[in-house]
């Protein structure tokens, strides 16, 4: 994952920057001689077209040379028909001769060395950076032009296929869905199993504060050892977004794609023809043929256009630089209504003062996202409704045909208004003290704000709810609110062969949440929509609310590396973390972690194989992680709350509120805790090819969850207790290749595997005794009401289906079921699989990406209910039931627990850069084909199903918004001075 | 700058140093301990005991008196009410097919369903007896609240005693020791004295909805009614000395003003849970159970009634126990159903008409017509799904039901005639000149037909252990639920009832 453009990284250590000037101005030696001498200037940029400050231009084969400016240029005087060798530090030589009619000014672009790039390359450990080569955890980099590009409608979607181990997973073609993330399979029965995520230095964030053309590059830690300096919130890996700034020169680009999307797939209903025939040929009773043919499906549906607009500027000089951005795009949903509108800009700046002896970072970021959220009853409906009724009846309005889930979804979906709006906001002030070179003090202060509003109105003339409502109206606000502050010392020193790094530092949290909402029904008009309540006459308990909480997390924190030679490498963490939402008795947790890595290619004894293993590095580590997502606030104390209790006063013929306990408290509650070892490889051949391998076993002790508990004695049924324990053992390969690297011709492949296996390992304690928790619900299916799928049982992975293994139809077409319920699969996959590859032939490239899921399951619950010999005349059936067979009632068993195995072609981009050297430095043209091809014996509408949460991970069941493919075209235009 | 250097770092290190404090702050609730210290407060406190009630829903389970799942168990275990298959809907497990067979299993979510009701409710008034405990109140102005907070308790135990039998009593908040079963003698035990020991206590005026004298004596007198059902000793003397305390109420002529939109006015109610929408109350949607899905076109010209599920309906063979004079005969619902947009019968899906018949073909996979439904209380264009009316817990026609089953039990069935007459003549039938056991049963169908105590009148008559529609005979031991498997799991001190 470690390729090229270590720019975007130097400016962070700008004082290691300059050292490496001045170290270089030391190495270089000017001598010329004047004799048939030509004077060359020009300026060396890297591929991205940032200038290189401090490459080195060297006359081969003598000692003339000199480096390039702050911006990247230089000047020299050559002797004519010389060879020039421009060269730096993680880049690839280039040798260019000089003759008459080299042109002056003379621009170089050098190209990135993968292999040797590790030395210099930093890589973010929180708290700092470390060099990739001192590395002892497990540590993936994806830098910015390896990030899934296209008309993404959220962050985490860049990292798509991208790292081994990290499963990013959009359970539904809404563009205001959202993605969710898993690293390494997840800890958390109740918490939400997303990675922390830190932007430039802040913990804890949303990730969408920050738009995937303003990442520099994304470090993923994996292991505990890599971890564990955040303590409470690294269980589940910490996934750390540097921007991209900017030290030298100006620069305006702008990059924009639009495109179009269409649904990638359906299911294949029977069409009214194909209702009609089968109406006639079995002479159904009660079959009414309203007389239209009527997909339903596409009734629902459109071309969507997508378009995403980016401006950037930025600019600087020694001691100061800025950059900003502003990106708009809006992803119209293929389901009428919905999509995904977003406004953002971010700016972050820096100035240097007193001599470089202090630093000052000052960050904004904004979005603002607006999109109309989907009632998601009408793909079911979609599926019941007879192909023969019409959309619309003959005076125009929504036809309308009574009967159980029969309404008319064009009129749900169309009929209402829903407008939900979020404001997220991130700034950061942050000092840096270099006291010495060697001493590094950082205080960085930070404030995020999240809100979100969500309006809804339902004309009284509405079928669901609506109107038996008399129109109803709402209004929703909900925030939140990070204050942190982080300060820390770091100090790093060199002696001789020995390398010592050694930071501590502090930091305090405070989350603020509050939120209101009020509803109101019975409207005289309509006209109000949901922009004036006060106007709905029925007036209810409940119709206002409003809440607010806070919690606190305080920490101490510190680490040491030290390396020998840097062939041996030690790095011990520590963090100490106290939570106001821990019980009274488990006020403090405390987090180590230790790790060890050998790089054995820097032995001696390696010298003989150093023409074809260019990198060998083993890595081991162990470390104590935590969650306490799960937790929520209040949850260990005895608390009454006012709610929808309320009791009748016969003395003043009014009602009124009770207040009641809520909860049991639980003053023990504290975070889960996760212990890893982790093992990795990292390796480089032949100079082309870089990778790691890693294995990894993890055991989460003091699993949170709301077990049942017995009643009596306790006052509510369940109650929020650490008791369980999970595993997670895996094995991860990355390789990254450049095949094919000459002037002309470029070819770079990319592949990430990664297979993990998840058990449950304890249920139980001496408190708490649970056998089997029931999950994955049936309910609000027909007939289904409190049925279960899945389990969670101690030796069985999370999203275990449970049921009645079937072994297909007898001769009458009732289901063959086994006696006893038993395990028939699973929802975790045992393979994934991320691959890319980018070609580049002169100014054309061409590159694709992928990604897939092998081995896990998911229950087709739509198939399930839709094969079901009830349903016709009245509701509709796919084409295949009536070959099915199938005359038994929708029964659950293993008949629709399908292998969803799949590789999605994520990604397919062909470009053409112009070349242009002058007013333009960069303008390329591209189009781009997303979610082209999917690969599966999966039938239901899409095989990627939402994974995560309890409720219902790996269940198919009608909430089949389909995929898009999209196919647009863009522009990316860089202009400098 | 220096300067400035320096007030950052040392402002940093001040607020580092204060900032360790983790204590929750808490803003929109309130601690236990800070609570119950003003009348107002603890008034807003016993209110909650009344809540409690009307049941709940999380997670585990519908727990609602009103239909889910509390009053769908009696119900259907008794000769008057079923929830056929139909087609798929209805199935849930196999939940209604075992309840209809009395085959059911400790696991039948019926049955947590209707133990969490009583639990939660339980603990609830224990952890308000310990809100008081706490308060500043004087000891004289505690006693009557303790004793309707313990008078409310006993109903939940008395539910107790009549379902699952041999249950755990906890009377402590704060103990949370996993509890023993007592024996059933010694719920019943603790059920009468507790409400013996409240009665000085407690209110003698009607107070609508409050547990008053009055409907300690009604609960004693149904104690006492169920005695020999319960433990095996025959009370009748005592139901009857109960029955005769309870005073202040009157018939309601109107038979169906006790189950009106509006029937809090009605001088017949001795105790109900009072309902209303507005007030944000939820679990009392039991009319949206038992229509057909389009029984809101004949409701409303425009359909404007809730979505109805079609589920549960009468047992066939109870509509035919109605004189077709009775008045209570339109407790149940038959016939066409006319669709008041057209003026003429609903068509169904299948194409047929919506004809709601007594007779139920086949249970497992029934029609969508098929079985009269409960119609007792009103229904009315606009309703919402959360109803407004009271649901009826007690109604002076039990009481005087009671008198008459006892003197026909204690052989002196014409001491029993005053009481026959007064329900007879507001049905508009007559009392028959021979007055047995098998009048008094069937005239305690029709009268309190779907008011949820069917099965504890068919276990003190005997029919219950004998075949009916779509049942074999029933051992005795199921006479009682068993207690719920979640439960035995969770609590290992707990023993499953004989012979589950």
């Amino acid at each position: 994952m470690n390729t090229k453009n270590i720019n975007y990284k130097l400016p962070k250590l700008a004082s290691f920057k300059a050292l490496v000037l001045i170290g270089l101005l030391l190495i270089s030696i000017v001598s010329a001689r004047a004799q048939d001498k030509k004077t060359i200037l020009g300026t060396i940029f890297d591929s991205d077209g940032q200038p290189l400050a401090g490459a080195t231009v060297m006359e081969k084969g003598t000692s003339n040379g000199t480096t390039a400016d702050f911006d990247g240029n230089y000047s020299i005087e050559v002797t004519n028909g010389s060879t020039l060798e421009i060269s730096f530090i993680g880049f690839v030589t280039k040798p260019i001769v000089i003759n008459n009619t080299t042109a002056s000014p003379l621009n170089v672009t050098l190209e990135a060395d993968m292999v040797s790039l590790d030395a210099v390359e930093l890589v973010a450990v929180g708290y700092g950076t470390m060099r990739k080569s001192d590395l002892t955890g497990a540590i993936s980099t994806v830098n910015s032009e390896e990030l899934v590009k296209g008309t993404l409608s959220s962050t985490e979607q860049a990292l798509q296929g991208k790292v081994a181990g990290l499963t990013v997973v959009q359970g539904t073609g809404d563009p205001s869905s959202g993605a969710t993330m898993r690293l390494r399979g997840g800890t958390s029965l109740t918490a939400s199993n997303n990675p922390l995520i830190v932007i430039d230095g802040i913990p804890g964030v949303d990730i969408n504060q920050v738009q995937p053309n303003d990442i520099a590059s994304v470090d993923v830690l994996k292991d505990a050892s890599a971890t564990a300096i955040y303590g409470s919130r690294g269980a589940n890996g910490v996934i750390i977004i540097t921007t991209k700034s900017k030290a030298a020169g100006f620069s305006v680009s702008y990059s924009g794609i639009s495109g179009i999307s269409f649904a990638s797939n359906h299911l294949d209903m029977l069409s009214a023809n194909q209702w009609r025939s089968y109406v006639r040929g079995n002479e159904t009773v009660g079959a009414i043929d309203y007389g239209a043919d009527t997909d339903w499906q596409k009734e629902l549906e459109r071309a969507a256009y997508r378009r995403s607009h980016t401006l950037s500027m930025s600019a600087g000089g020694e001691n100061s630089g800025m950059r900003s951005s502003i990106t708009y795009f809006d992803n119209e949903g293929i389901v009428k209504t919905t999509g995904l509108q977003r406004l953002s800009g971010n700016i972050n700046v820096h100035q240097f003062t007193l001599d470089k002896k202090i630093r000052f970072d000052v960050g904004l970021f904004a979005t603002i996202d607006k999109w109309h959220p989907l009632d998601y009853r009408i793909f079911e409906r979609a599926f019941n409704l007879n192909p023969t009724i019409p959309v619309y009846d003959e005076n125009g309005n929504f036809t309308e045909v009574g009967g159980t889930l029969y309404e008319n979804p064009v009129e749900i979906l169309t009929h209402r208004t829903t407008d939900d709006k979020r404001n997220r906001l991130l700034g950061y002030f942050k000092t840096e003290f270099n006291f010495t070179p060697a001493l590094k003090g950082v205080v960085n202060l930070s404030l995020e704000n999240n809100a979100h509003t969500g309006n809804t109105y339902k004309p009284s003339t509405a079928v669901l709810e609506g109107r038996t409502e008399g129109g109803y109206a709402q209004k929703v606000y909900d925030e939140y609110t990070n204050m942190q502050l982080e300060a820390y010392l770091s100090y790093t020193k060199e002696f001789g062969k020995h390398m010592l790094n050694a930071m501590g530092g502090y930091s305090y949290l405070e989350n603020t949440y509050e939120g209101f909402g009020a509803q109101r029904s019975g409207f005289e008009t309509d006209l109000f929509e949901y922009n004036n309540l006060g106007a709905g006459q029925d007036y209810r308990l409940g119709d206002v609310y409003s809440y607010k909480g806070k919690s606190n997390l305080v920490s101490f924190y510190a680490r040491a590396n030290y390396s020998y030679d840097s062939r041996y490498m030690v790095t011990a963490t520590v963090r100490e973390d106290g939570s106001s939402r821990f019980g009274d008795n488990n006020k403090w947790g405390f987090f180590p972690s230790a790790s060890v890595a050998w790089n054995i290619a820097n032995e001696e004894f390696m010298d003989g194989t150093n023409n074809w293993l260019n990198q060998l590095k083993l890595r081991g580590g162990y470390g104590v992680t935590g969650n306490q997502d799960g937790i929520g606030e209040y949850k260990s104390l005895s608390i009454l709350g006012v709610g929808q209790d309320s009791y009748y006063d016969p003395a003043t013929d009014s009602w009124k509120l009770a207040y009641s306990p809520t909860q049991n408290p639980n003053p023990d509650l504290k975070w889960e805790s996760t212990e890893q070892f982790n093992v990795g490889l990292d390796f480089g051949l032949f100079g082309r090819i870089t990778g790691s391998l890693e294995w990894y076993s993890k055991t989460t002790k003091d699993l949170l969850y709301t077990y049942q508990v017995p009643q009596p004695p306790y006052l509510v049924g369940t109650m929020l207790a650490n008791v369980g324990e999970l595993s997670n053992k895996g094995i991860e390969l990355t390789l990254n290749a450049n095949i094919i690297n000459n002037d002309k011709f470029k070819w770079d492949a990319n592949l990430n595997l990664s297979s993990n296996e998840q058990k449950i390992e304890k249920l139980s304690n001496q408190v708490y005794e649970t056998d089997v928790i029931y999950s994955g619900s049936l309910h609000g299916l027909s007939g289904m009401s409190n049925q279960f799928s899945q389990i969670i049982k101690e030796g069985y992975p999370v999203g275990t289906f449970w049921g009645y293994e079937s072994s297909g139809l007898d001769e009458n077409g009732a289901f063959i079921l086994s006696e006893e319920k038993t395990d028939i699969g699973d929802i975790q996959p045992s393979l994934n699989v991320g691959i890319g590859m980018n070609f580049t032939y002169d100014s054309f490239d061409f590159s694709f990406s992928g990604y897939g899921m092998f081995g896990q399951d998911v229950l087709n619950a739509t198939n399930m209910m839709l094969y079901d010999p009830n349903r016709l005349p009245a509701y509709n059936v796919p084409d295949d039931f009536l070959d099915s067979g199938i005359t038994s009632d929708p029964t659950y068993s293993s008949y629709w627990v399908e292998d969803a195995s799949f590789f999605r072609l994520q990604n397919v981009t062909f470009g053409y850069t112009v070349p242009m050297d002058k007013v333009f430095s960069k303008l390329r043209l591209y189009l781009m084909g997303e979610n082209l091809a999917v690969f599966t014996g999966y039938n239901g509408v899409d095989p990627e199903v939402d994974m995560t949460g309890l409720a219902d991970p790996g269940l198919d069941r009608f909430n089949n918004y389909p995929r898009p493919t999209t196919v647009s075209f863009g522009l990316n235009i860089t202009l400098k001075n | 700058m220096k300067k400035n250097i320096i007030t950052i770092l040392v402002t940093t290190l001040l607020v580092t140093a204060s900032c360790t404090n983790m204590e929750e702050e808490l803003y929109d609730k309130v601690q236990d301990d800070d609570f119950g210290t003003t009348p107002k407060e603890v008034e807003a406190l016993v209110g909650g005991a009344y809540s409690s009630l009307r049941g709940f829903s999380d997670e585990i389970s519908n727990s609602f008196p009103t239909c889910e799942y509390v009053f769908f168990l009696n119900e259907v275990a008794s000769d008057e009410a079923t929830i056929p298959t139909r087609g798929q809907d209805w199935y849930d497990g196999g939940r209604y097919q075992q309840t209809q067979r009395h085959t059911w299993d400790a696991e039948n979510g019926m049955i947590l369903s209707a133990w969490r009701y009583c639990y939660t409710g339980i603990s609830k008034v224990n952890s308000i007896i310990y809100q008081i405990d706490q308060s500043g109140l004087s000891e004289d102005d505690k006693k009557p609240i303790y004793a309707e907070l313990k008078a409310i308790r006993a109903y939940y135990y008395y539910r107790l005693l009549d379902m699952f039998g041999n249950v755990p009593i906890i009377t402590d908040f704060k103990n949370q020791e996993l509890p023993a079963n007592s024996t059933r003698k010694e719920v019943y035990d603790f059920v009468e004295s507790e409400l013996l020991n409240a009665l000085p206590y407690l209110r003698s005026e009607i107070v609508y909805s409050k547990f008053t004298k009055n409907v300690a004596y009604t609960l004693l007198a149904r104690l006492y009614l169920n005695s020999e059902a319960f433990v095996g000793i025959a009370r009748w003397q005592d139901c009857i000395a109960m029955c005769q305390q309870v005073s202040g109420y009157s018939i309601n002529p109107d038979f169906f003003a006790n189950f009106a939109t509006e029937n809090q006015g009605s001088n017949e109610l001795i105790f109900a849970i009072p309902y209303d929408s507005d007030a944000g109350t939820v679990g009392n949607y039991l009319s949206s159970m038992t229509y057909h899905y389009l029984h809101q076109f004949t409701v409303s010209v425009t359909g404007d009634y809730p979505w109805c599920g079609n589920g549960i309906c009468a047992q066939p063979g109870a509509y035919s126990k109605f004189l077709d004079t009775d008045k209570r005969k339109a407790s149940m619902l038959e016939g066409e159903q006319i669709n008041l947009a057209t003026g003429s019968v609903l068509i169904m899906d299948s194409g047929e008409p919506l004809i709601y018949t007594e007779a139920i073909e086949d249970f497992t996979n029934a029609k969508q017509n098929e079985g009269v439904r409960l119609s007792k209380y009103e229904v009315k264009e606009g309703e919402k799904w959360e109803r407004d009316h009271d649901w009826v817990v007690m109604r002076y026609a039990e009481v005087l039901m009671m008198q008459a089953e006892c003197y026909v039990r204690m052989g002196s069935p014409e001491l029993a005639r005053p009481f026959l007459d007064q329900i007879a003549q507001r049905a508009g039938t007559e009392t028959p000149d021979v007055i047995d056991l098998d009048y008094i049963n069937d005239e305690l169908l029709r009268e309190f037909a779907f008011e949820g105590r069917r099965r504890t009148d068919n276990i003190r008559f005997g029919t219950f252990f004998e075949p009916w529609w779509e049942k074999e005979s029933t051992p005795k031991y199921r006479g009682i639920f068993p207690i719920p498997q979640s439960e035995l799991d969770k609590n290992k001190n707990l023993k499953q009832n004989p012979e589950y």
